[in-house]
């Protein structure tokens, strides 16, 4: 599509050309605007996080514009072109399709949240050479030999293998000795799975813990007493908590500051964005998540403060998630491309993505601003985030961290 | 099939067709795809719960395992969709009858709510089996041989043409032994048990063939979509997309899930794609709106709505060619059966209780062949009860019941049917969307397996009964006597040699009853055995050979007419004891 419609401008603009009798290309003429595109979900059950996205990728665009465009193309300014991909991956699959058959001059996007929105959005942009930014975490994003995806965050699998080691030496510098035991509580969806997957085959065991609680759950859970009571009676020295539904996540955190196992007594360790989202706090009390960690793809940490200020005074949000922080950087990485392949043409980011060498990532946590042949950043980290009185704080990577990790010593 | 039925689904084939093939924007043309998937689906859900009138929650289930099945036959063992997608099928068939074997046993609400179920517990097996997210690999090279198209038409086209199989599919089923047993059962199914019509394997058959192709369309749908995942194909809105295309275009008909989809899937996806990033969510309430809408201005369905329209327009002036001629046929004069005439029926020491009441106690009797019973007796006397353990509807707890020799406790109304029982009931149970002649043909099946001698038996039937200056007529456009005789002629077509008639000249004036008496009367000479149930002793008089008095469940009274009515208990029974003295005087 694309290339008949800049097929079409070219023939329109050679005869003027040929009068001017300038032998310019056609393709230098500089574009006034670059348009690219924000696939998230905007209404139904994922519309909050797909605002913080917007929020993120907005600012994003103010800030790149205002400091001058895309210089490599004269200036040009990035317009943001926004998609509901919904709530269901049929939804996603049709805004993806639609992105790709009328908004044919999209340079780059960004999307889906849900990984499995991602899946479905993905087979269409790669067939259509549309390279798409994801923070979904889902390994089979870049496990399917796509050509045109790039994964910024960490995948599923590599940030359990990430996640153990630093939560481990979190837990030996707070309290001296290094956790011996681990209880897992989690429930069936697809994220929780896939983080839970490689700790019970090998990480576990490799770092020398024994798994003494393992527990499944459906949701919505009706009652948490039983899965807390066996995390009472074993007192194991970790506990993995998985909840992707915000009431399970209350009423297991509830019931473990009824058993006195709140309030980091047993170390809780979740994975993901969802205990730490600002809404938690409207049906909790700041003091039953007091120690909470969480394991998620980045943050808003050490270095983003001005961004964070800027994002509470504009849009009231309390804190940067991963979801404003990575769609922000998500819109960087695009102009960048933009600037290495000096046209505003998809084929042409796509390439200068997967040979861009920015060096050390400033917004996304650990690694480069580098796509390995996979689309997988390289080297990218993730970050550890506590609750410390009312504010999920990073407390890790070090270089990020805003605050020491707060840990119980029993 | 007739040509003039193919001519339609073609025509539409032909213009989507040519739609689609003029549609270049990938993102129209995927609409394109969609309108026909989901009228599949549709069309799925419509051949189990639109033609038997069983509704289904959970048509997801099939559409999940058939979506499942094609991804997974990829990705394990990279077999092809164009292999996979039959069996799919075959997968989703299976399904249904797993499924409908023991779902059947409930009715009504419970079989609604108990559809709902699977595609919930599947939704979970699915989670916990580790498939939470499936992505069928895309095929670089050779794409063609794993149904990856770079031209999405094709994916359009391959979807009218499973669309306009199953939509031909459908409309022979409609026309054949088959379908028109599943409308008996949706409009009544004791009435269709008794007519001597299978209803647990048509139902079965049905469920099957539905899950089939469920199946099949959730195969498509994973190749379509290319990501599987439980919620998107066991979820709830999975299972409502085909409620809601079949009830919006109309149930019961091929071309209301056509019509549905074909509304809602582009009406949802405009509302979607032009409001849901400017207003999030906006989108559902128009569309819910929308919906509420169609459904008050037409609540039967868009097809039907239309139908009937254009259906009374041109109905109009044919109706006045239809001649209707009042049949007065003289009763004609036939002999009681001899006293030493062989049994018909032969009922001994039949007991029902129900809990504490006693519905039938004791009960014997023997009906000759040739002969008119009456079986007269109060409200709650225990008539139906009777008639309901005769025809095999409910089984006596003592007793023995022969019907020509031999012993039929324990056997199910379609096979008592079989033995030559016909029933008529008291409320009656027409089919009032089909013609008189296809009325009375369901009642014809029991008595030959072809088709074209059905049709000539109910024509019979229906000349019998003296209808046939009716009988292309719709039933619902008939008048009481006329819908009384209808009924009759659908015993009569099943060639019973034994009639059980309840209540048959309820709600008929004086000179209507004795039309019916008389067609009763012509009946019995030609040697079908009658049992009739009736309130009204006048009309019965004149009518029976010997009447059967029943009071509080038990038998009160066996005689002849003359003197049964004179029977100071059966006046009591009826009348209350003060009227006794008065008759007697």
């Amino acid at each position: 599509m694309t290339t008949r419609r800049s097929l079409i401008r070219n023939w329109a603009a050679l005869p003027a050309l040929a009068a001017l009798g300038l032998a310019f290309p056609a393709a230098a003429q500089n574009p006034t605007e670059v348009k690219v595109g924000l696939l998230v979900p905007l209404s139904g059950l994922y519309a909050r996080p797909g605002q913080v996205m917007k929020m993120g990728a907005e600012m994003a665009i103010e800030h790149i514009n205002a400091q001058g465009g895309i210089k490599a193309l004269g200036g040009a300014k990035l317009k943001l072109v926004l998609l509901d991909s919904g709530d269901t991956v049929e939804k996603a699959k049709n805004a993806a399709q639609r992105m790709v058959a009328q908004e044919t001059d999209l340079v780059a996007a960004s999307g889906a949240y849900l990984s499995s929105f991602t899946l479905a959005a993905t087979e269409v942009t790669e067939r259509a050479s549309l390279p798409l930014l994801t923070l979904s975490y889902s390994d089979l994003i870049t496990d399917r030999g796509f050509k045109y995806v790039f994964q910024t965050s960490a995948t599923a699998a590599s940030q359990a293998e990430q996640c153990l080691p630093e939560v481990m030496k979190v837990a030996e510098k707070a309290t001296g000795i290094r956790p011996k035991t681990v209880a897992i509580i989690t429930d069936n969806t697809g994220a929780s799975v896939a983080s839970v997957k490689p700790m019970r085959e090998r990480l576990l065991k490799e770092h020398g813990l024994t798994l003494v609680v393992d527990e499944t759950f459906t949701p919505p859970l009706s009652d948490a007493t039983p899965l807390v009571q066996k995390v009472r009676a074993t007192r194991p020295d970790l506990l993995f908590f998985l909840p992707t539904v915000i009431s399970d996540g209350k009423l297991i955190l509830e019931k473990m500051n009824e058993f006195g196992l709140g309030q980091a007594r047993i170390p809780t360790i979740s994975f993901g964005i969802a205990i730490a989202e600002p809404e938690i706090l409207r049906t909790m009390g700041a003091d039953m998540l007091q120690g909470v960690m969480t394991c998620v793809g980045s943050w808003g940490s050490k270095g983003h403060e001005p961004l964070i200020a800027e994002l509470k005074t504009k849009y009231g949000e309390p804190w940067m998630t991963q979801n404003g922080i990575s769609t922000y950087a998500d819109m960087w990485v695009v102009a960048a491309a933009l600037e290495k392949a000096g046209k505003a043409d998809k084929e042409a980011v796509a390439q200068a993505l997967r040979t861009l060498d920015l060096g050390p990532s400033k917004y996304y946590p650990g690694g480069l601003i580098k796509f390995d042949e996979k689309g997988r950043r390289v080297n990218a980290g993730l970050t550890i985030v506590q609750w410390q009185n009312g504010v999920p704080n990073t407390v890790f990577p070090p270089d990020l961290a805003v605050s020491q990790a707060v840990w119980s010593k029993k | 099939m007739r040509l003039s039925s193919l001519v339609p689904v073609l025509a539409f084939a032909a213009a989507y067709a040519l739609l689609s093939l003029l549609v270049t924007n990938s993102y129209y043309q995927l609409m394109l795809t969609l309108v026909l998937v989901w009228a599949c689906f549709g069309l799925s859900w419509n051949m189990l719960s639109g033609y038997t009138g069983l509704v289904s929650f959970g048509h997801a289930a099939f559409f999940g395992l058939g979506a499942y099945t094609t991804a997974l036959g990829q990705i394990h063992f990279d077999l092809t969709p164009w292999l996979m997608i039959p069996v799919s099928a075959l997968v989703g068939g299976l399904a249904g009858l797993a499924v409908g074997f023991p779902t059947f046993r409930l009715r009504g609400h419970y079989f609604a709510l108990a559809m709902l179920a699977y595609p919930l517990a599947l939704l979970y097996v699915f989670e916990w089996l580790g498939y939470q997210e499936l992505t069928l690999p895309i095929k670089r090279e050779n794409p063609i041989a794993y149904m990856q198209f770079a031209d999405h038409r094709v994916y359009t086209l391959l979807a009218l043409g499973l669309l306009v199989a199953v939509m031909l599919f459908s409309q022979w089923i409609e026309r054949s032994r088959f379908g028109r047993a599943l409308m008996a059962i949706k409009q009544n199914e004791a009435a269709a048990e008794a007519a001597g019509i299978d209803t647990l394997a048509w139902k079965l058959r049905a469920i099957a063939i539905s899950g089939a192709i469920a199946g099949m369309v959730g195969g498509f749908y994973a190749i379509v979509l290319l990501v599987v995942t439980p919620p998107s194909v066991f979820g709830m809105l999975v299972s409502a997309q085909a409620l809601t295309v079949a009830m919006f275009g109309g149930i019961g008909s091929v071309w209301g899930p056509v019509i549905g989809a074909a509304f809602l899937i582009p009406v949802a996806e405009i509302l979607h794609a032009e409001l849901g990033s400017r207003f999030p969510g906006i989108q559902g309430v128009v569309y819910g709106l929308a919906i509420i809408g169609v459904i008050l201005i037409a609540p039967e369905g868009v097809y039907w709505k239309l139908r009937d329209r254009f259906i009374k327009r041109s109905r109009a002036g044919a109706a006045a060619i239809l001649p209707v001629v009042a049949t007065s046929v003289a009763a004609p004069a036939r002999i009681k059966p001899a006293k030493d005439a062989p049994v018909a029926l032969s009922v001994r020491n039949v007991s029902k209780s129900f809990g504490g009441l006693k519905a039938n106690r004791d009960i014997s009797f023997d009906v000759p062949e040739g002969a008119i019973l009456g079986i007269i007796g109060p409200n709650g006397a225990g008539k139906t009860t009777l008639f309901n353990l005769l025809n095999g509807f409910l089984k006596p707890d003592q007793g023995e019941v022969k019907v020509y020799g031999r012993e039929t406790v324990g056997m199910k109304p379609h096979q008592i049917c079989a033995l030559g029982v016909g029933r008529t009931f008291q409320v009656m149970r027409p089919f009032l969307r089909m013609s008189v002649a296809e009325n009375v043909v369901l009642g014809a099946y029991v008595a030959t397996d072809d088709d074209e001698e059905a049709k000539r038996l109910a024509a019979d039937a229906v000349a019998r009964v003296g209808l046939s200056d009716v009988a292309d007529k719709l039933a619902g456009e008939l008048m009481t006597k006329e819908l009384r005789l209808m009924e009759l002629a659908r015993a009569l077509a099943g060639q019973p040699k034994l009639l059980l008639l309840d209540e048959t000249l309820a709600g008929l004036g004086h000179g209507e009853a004795d039309e019916v008496v008389a067609v009763i009367r012509r009946l019995a000479a030609d040697s079908v055995t009658i049992v009739i149930i009736e309130h009204t002793m006048q009309a019965m008089v004149k009518l029976v050979d010997h009447f059967l008095v029943l009071d509080h469940g038990a038998v009160l009274v066996d005689g002849e007419p003359t003197a049964v009515t004179r029977d100071p208990r059966v006046i009591e029974a009826y009348l209350g004891k003060k009227w006794v003295a008065d008759a007697q005087a």
